[in-house]
């Protein structure tokens, strides 16, 4: 009865999983944030010159 | 009412007056079905396995495959001189082009199986002819809940610009039940059993065209939309 | 709106981490091992969550592909789509798990078994609808045609659960647990401990939701920004 390996896989992909998911939906937000602040910072200059 | 039924009537008649001049569509698909069955002959040692266990399902996947091209190839024709767009333009319900792009792909659906089962009967030494009657209405059940879906499907894949390969993708997961449900039938009436003691499967598939030709009747709106 | 998130999402994580912390260690202090399957059997309390939580996703995207259809609003469309990924990323872990728990119990990675055949045919269901999203351009098109098919999909279930179940019924029914023996075959510990984690695992979800739906708006307001940058020149 010793499948220690089993699931110590089973958790190691379950975790690796939602961690890798949620990180890399951080990651594009923090990403998408700063372009949006970047465009937003250029645009109202460009529309008054 | 009439008035509908004459538009569905005009649009299966442009397609069999057009399949007609070329005989495209339908060649296409024959020999395509041919070759899947040939294909799987070699792929399978016939003195070893059961022909009647393996013919249904080799018989079924011939079908859904040419039919796919078929398909494919019915809205391709429509999108390639903008006839799509002359036939929304006309007064027809979308519905009623739904209805006549679905009877017509069901027609040269129907004619190419009608065209490869007695080819299946030869290759496969299978005895079809005493259980022909159960086996119609196996295959239109089938053939039914496959076009019902499909041309919703492909109507929605002629849009896109990999069309070729979304549509297959699209519609094989989706016509799961109709394969499972078909290729039994036809291997219990092939294996001599009546029609009736498949009440569940008939019950299945008949849902299955049901709710697709529901589906598709509500939904048609927004897929011809411009 | 802004203010909202602001506020929101902080509170919802500790929560969902809390839950999860409480969720692990019930999972491997508090409940009892099982019997016959031993050790593996813990695999079940991430396993029937993700199963829960695909289900669940998926049935958003049905609701909000009906909605979308209806309202024609954007807004709806966004819900689909991020409930689609999320339901495909945790159909991807119950496909996973599952083969994991089966080794050691039935012998075997995979069984042509009801359950496992009909999660494989929704997860293949819900990959060619993130595809079609992805293969086709931003806009109402693409909208509508994903509500289309996300409508279509989830219809298909129940006549694939139940073509798939009458496809095997001549197999002697696997030992696992069935919807009916969740409550009756388990003990105490093991329904509460199960408990949490599918509580957790749900928390999980929104928390997901609220990130992937914040994504796509960002999304939104760049290429507006972009287009209005544009237009204006």
């Amino acid at each position: 009865m010793n499948h220690l390996g089993y699931l110590f896989a089973a958790n190691l992909f379950v975790w690796g999983a939602i961690f890798f998911y949620v990180f890399t939906l951080i990651k594009k937000n923090n990403q998408l944030k700063q372009d949006l602040q970047l465009i937003k910072e250029t645009l109202p200059k460009d529309s008054e010159s | 009412m009439r008035e509908y039924f004459n538009h569905v009537k005009a649009i299966v008649w442009k397609d069999c007056v057009t399949e007609l001049k070329t005989w495209e569509l339908f060649s296409t698909m024959f020999v395509f079905a041919l070759l899947v069955i040939i294909i799987f002959i070699f792929s399978i040692n016939l003195s070893i396995v059961n022909s009647y266990d393996v013919g249904p399902g080799i018989l079924w996947v011939a079908f859904i495959f040419a039919g796919t091209i078929g398909l494919n190839r019915s809205f391709m024709l429509e999108k390639e001189n903008g006839c799509l767009q002359g036939l929304m333009l006309t007064p027809a319900d979308r519905t009623a082009l739904y209805f006549g792009k679905m009877i017509s792909n069901m027609v040269f659906l129907i004619l190419m199986e009608a065209m490869i089962l007695p080819l299946f009967m030869i290759f496969f030494n299978v005895d079809l002819v005493s259980h022909l009657g159960p086996l119609l209405i196996v295959i239109f059940l089938g053939t039914l809940g496959f076009c019902a879906l499909g041309t919703l499907l492909s109507s929605l894949s002629s849009h896109l610009k990999t069309r070729e390969i979304m549509l297959p993708i699209l519609l094989y997961p989706l016509l799961v039940p109709v394969v499972i449900g078909c290729v039994r039938m036809t291997g219990e009436i092939l294996a001599g059993k009546a029609l009736a003691t498949q009440l569940k499967w008939i019950g299945s598939t008949a849902c299955f065209d049901i709710i697709y030709i529901g589906v598709s009747l509500l939904t048609i709106d927004h897929i011809l939309e411009e | 709106m802004n203010e909202d998130n602001e506020s929101g999402p902080p509170i919802l994580i500790w929560f969902t981490v809390l839950m999860f912390i409480a969720a692990i260690s019930a999972i491997f202090m508090y409940v009892p091992t099982e019997k016959t399957e031993g050790i593996i059997q813990r695999i079940m309390y991430f396993h029937i969550p993700c199963a829960w939580l695909a289900f669940f996703a998926f049935f958003i995207v049905f609701v909000c592909s009906i909605l979308f259809l209806w309202k024609k609003d954007r807004e709806w469309d966004i819900y689909a789509h991020a409930s689609a990924e999320i339901g495909v990323v945790f159909c991807s872990l119950v496909l996973i798990t599952g083969p994991l728990w089966a080794k050691p119990v039935w012998g075997t990675w995979w069984v042509w078994d009801a359950r496992l055949t009909s999660t494989l045919v929704l997860w293949l269901i819900y990959i060619a609808y993130l595809m079609l999203r992805m293969r086709t351009d931003a806009g109402s098109m693409r909208a509508r045609y994903a509500a289309v098919v996300g409508i279509a999909g989830f219809l298909d279930i129940p006549i694939i659960h139940f073509s798939v179940l009458w496809w095997r019924t001549f197999h002697p029914k696997p030992k696992m647990i069935t919807s009916e023996g969740i409550g009756t075959g388990m003990a105490n510990e093991m329904v509460i401990t199960l408990g949490i984690s599918l509580f957790a695992f749900t928390l999980l979800y929104f928390l997901m939701m609220e990130q992937r739906i914040a994504l796509e708006k960002m999304k939104d307001e760049i290429d507006r920004l972009k287009r209005e940058k544009l237009y204006s020149n």
